[in-house]
């Protein structure tokens, strides 16, 4: 192992690789900062500049722009009070009243160091939970695999807002994308309508591009007006941030730090669930646990510090199921195994043991790419007050013809930019009525993991009833179907009276595959799930129980 | 008859869709090497989505359980609204058709100075910053592609640098 450790230390403290690292960070801190450019679009346009990188370089940048983007939403949200990202919603509520209370560089110092340290925790618990998964997931067979897509679909559909039936209908039109063109297992050629073109499929990137970040360009111009005023209002001006204060306030405030790190870490894992989540949950759980909960809004500290740690830990979260599993979450880290699979590694259990080095480089490179974010915030807060100054339409333009070079450079194929442009208009149409695009994404990236595992499955066994009777298959498919029903739950509850039980069963079902999963401590888990999902049913039916519903 | 619900529309246009592609699917070539055919998949993701679809347009038929699509606007609304993303895709789809005759170079600049004309004012100030614009930051990504990654980037064959 610890030769392993000390190549991917060399590879990453390469003078290249921390060259581009650093340029990643403040790409990734600059584009976070711009309200309308989301994390994720910084990470999807970031691919191809990798391609003429070794796999070490290439990831090692892209992590560089994912934790710059993360602590970058703040830089917008405390100086102006706008978010520059969905990560950073949470953080303007107490941000931006400190900063407007006259103390901009603490509420920055404040931000920047939550991020760290809450990164910081979110790498720790990556290296130390992503091997122990991965040899879980060694234990996975085809029927367990196809189940883990389908609960990641389901929770990701169901997470995507309101319109659960939209959520599901983009992961399946997703499945269908990824159907198209010639099938991995018996090279037969599927939905061509007679084009040779189609015939090799559409590649993965310019379906990611076209349908996020050219569908999200075109959305952020829809305004004409607000497309031609300056990003920012203008006034917007740099501070100087106030480290050695703001550390003292953080490490103040450690079980803020490491609450909210633990809400980002396992939120992150939770397929769907990204830090735009994580962050607004963890400052809620801190305003919660807060003995002044009604200073909460008007410029805490805590304020800014919960949101902050959670979301820089909630991609150390989203990395272990990909690291681990082979199966991302949410959009950034479906571009990152988009980036593994250029480099032809495919992620998966035995990933870690596979490729030692690369692995280890993941994990170096997320831990030090929050150093050169520090070290990066005071300079990238000039640019950013420049970069404000030039109006959206201009960016969105010049954007544009970059996604139409980067796709290019993928293949060299032609047919890649009319897919850009077709998977533009359909994310467009699809943003206009209503349909959420993370789950189509996550469908078009799983499609063929999904695909090849069902044939696997097939192959061995044409027995359907081992999808139930095989406990992780069960143990996924009981997700998949909880998850599906969660949306229904939450608009519910406290209205119906089924919702009362829906914890308590879902204990209880959940409790079975983890009980026929052998050795000693999942038997002793599920047996625990049981009690406690018991307890719950218990206390919901009694008749003197305080609950009106019951 | 009142107009139909947004979302009743694309409930149909989804299930004409899923009928075009579950009759193709019966063109795919089955073999007789394979445990799970090519056409299986892809016609079990064909029939959920159709039961979605239909589900969908049930809903959307149900005032009471319309899902959060914007409210339908008339046709000056609705123009008015997506012009710039028009304008977007009007020039992206003629950069994309005269690629082979100019280049991604030459393409690339008129299709920024186009689009930034299209979105943004209009007098000659603009006009002379938006060529600006254009061709410097195209340039520049352009000799970023081609001589820092060695990309090969599709040359015009009416305007060529070689």
């Amino acid at each position: 192992m610890i030769e392993h450790v000390l190549g991917a230390l060399a590879a990453v403290f390469e003078l290249h690789t921390l060259a581009l690292m650093t340029l990643g960070v403040t790409a990734g801190l600059i584009a976070g900062a711009i309200p309308g450019f989301t994390i994720a679009m910084a990470v999807v346009l970031t691919l191809p500049f990798t391609f003429g990188m070794t796999a070490t370089q290439g990831l090692s940048t892209m992590i560089g722009v994912l934790v710059g983007g993360l602590s970058g939403g703040l830089m917008a949200g405390m100086l102006t009070g706008i978010p520059g990202t969905p990560s950073s919603v949470a953080t303007t509520f107490d941000g931006f009243p400190m900063a407007r209370g006259g103390r901009p560089g603490l509420a920055l110092g404040i931000g920047v160091w939550s991020s760290f340290f809450g990164g910081i925790t979110g790498a720790v618990v990556l290296v130390t939970l992503a091997p122990q998964l991965a040899r879980v997931g060694l234990e996975f067979g085809p029927w367990d695999y196809f189940a883990l897509v389908m609960f990641a679909l389901t929770i990701t559909s169901s997470l995507s807002g309101k319109a659960l039936l939209k959520g599901i209908i983009a992961g399946t039109l997703g499945l269908l994308v990824a159907a198209i063109g010639e099938d991995e297992v018996n090279g037969v050629a599927r939905f061509t309508f007679g084009s040779d073109a189609i015939r090799q499929g559409f590649a993965f990137l310019p379906v990611l591009v076209g349908l996020f970040a050219f569908s999200q360009l075109l959305s952020d111009v829809q305004d004409r007006d607000k497309a031609r005023q300056a990003l920012m209002p203008r006034g917007t001006k740099a501070v100087r941030v106030e480290h050695r204060k703001a550390i003292g306030e953080v490490l103040r405030r450690w079980t803020v730090v490491l609450r909210s790190s633990m809400i980002g870490v396992f939120t992150g894992i939770l397929p769907g669930a990204g830090s735009s989540v994580s962050n607004i949950l963890a400052y809620d759980q801190a305003k919660k646990a807060s003995q002044h909960p009604e200073k909460f809004g008007t410029g805490t500290p805590d304020g800014i510090v919960a949101p902050e740690s959670s979301n820089n830990a909630t991609e150390g979260g989203a990395l272990i199921m990909v690291m681990a599993l082979g199966i991302p979450g949410d959009i950034v880290t479906a571009v990152m195994l988009g980036a593994l699979l250029i480099h032809d590694v495919v992620p998966s259990p035995s990933f870690i043991s596979d490729e030692p080095v690369l692995a280890y480089s993941i994990f170096i490179a997320f831990f030090f790419a929050h150093f050169i974010m520090v070290t990066m915030q005071a300079v990238c807060l000039r640019i950013f007050v420049l970069i404000t100054r030039i109006p959206m339409y201009v960016l969105a333009s010049v954007i544009l013809v970059y996604c139409a070079i980067g796709v290019f450079a993928l293949h060299n194929v032609g047919f890649d930019l009319w897919t850009l442009f077709l998977f533009g208009i359909v994310g467009y149409t699809m943003r206009n009525l209503g349909f959420p695009l993370a789950p189509m994404i996550l469908g078009v990236v799983l499609g063929d993991i999904a695909e090849l595992n069902l044939n696997r499955a097939w192959s061995i066994s044409n027995d359907i009833s081992l999808f139930v009777t095989r406990p992780w298959s069960a143990f996924f498919l009981t997700l998949a179907l909880f998850s599906a029903v969660f949306p229904w739950y939450q608009r519910d509850r406290n209205r119906k009276k089924w919702t009362v039980f829906y914890l308590p069963v879902f204990l209880l079902v959940i409790a079975a595959p983890v009980l026929a999963m052998g050795g000693t401590v999942r038997p002793v888990l599920g047996a625990g799930l049981v009690l406690v999902g018991g307890y719950l049913l218990w206390r919901r039916v009694k008749p003197s129980s305080s609950n009106p519903d019951a | 008859m009142g107009r139909l619900h947004t979302d009743t529309l694309i409930a149909i246009f989804l299930l004409l869709f899923c009928g075009v592609f579950l009759a193709a699917s019966f063109t795919i070539r089955e073999t007789s090497y394979a445990s799970l055919g090519a056409e299986v998949w892809p016609r079990v993701v064909l029939v959920f989505l159709t039961l979605l679809s239909l589900g969908f347009l049930l809903q959307s038929l149900r005032p009471d359980r319309r899902e959060d699509t914007p409210a339908r606007r008339d046709l000056r609304q609705w123009l008015a609204a997506h012009t710039n993303a028009f304008w977007c895709f009007c020039w992206f789809g003629l950069f994309l058709t005269t690629l082979p005759y100019l280049g991604m170079l030459v393409g690339g600049i008129l299709f920024v100075y186009a689009t930034l004309t299209s979105l943004g004012r209009r007098d000659l100030r603009s006009h002379m910053v938006h060529a600006a614009i254009a061709v410097i930051s195209v340039a520049a990504m352009w000799a970023l592609f081609t001589y820092g990654l060695n990309v090969f980037l599709p040359e015009g064959t009416l305007i060529s640098f070689t």
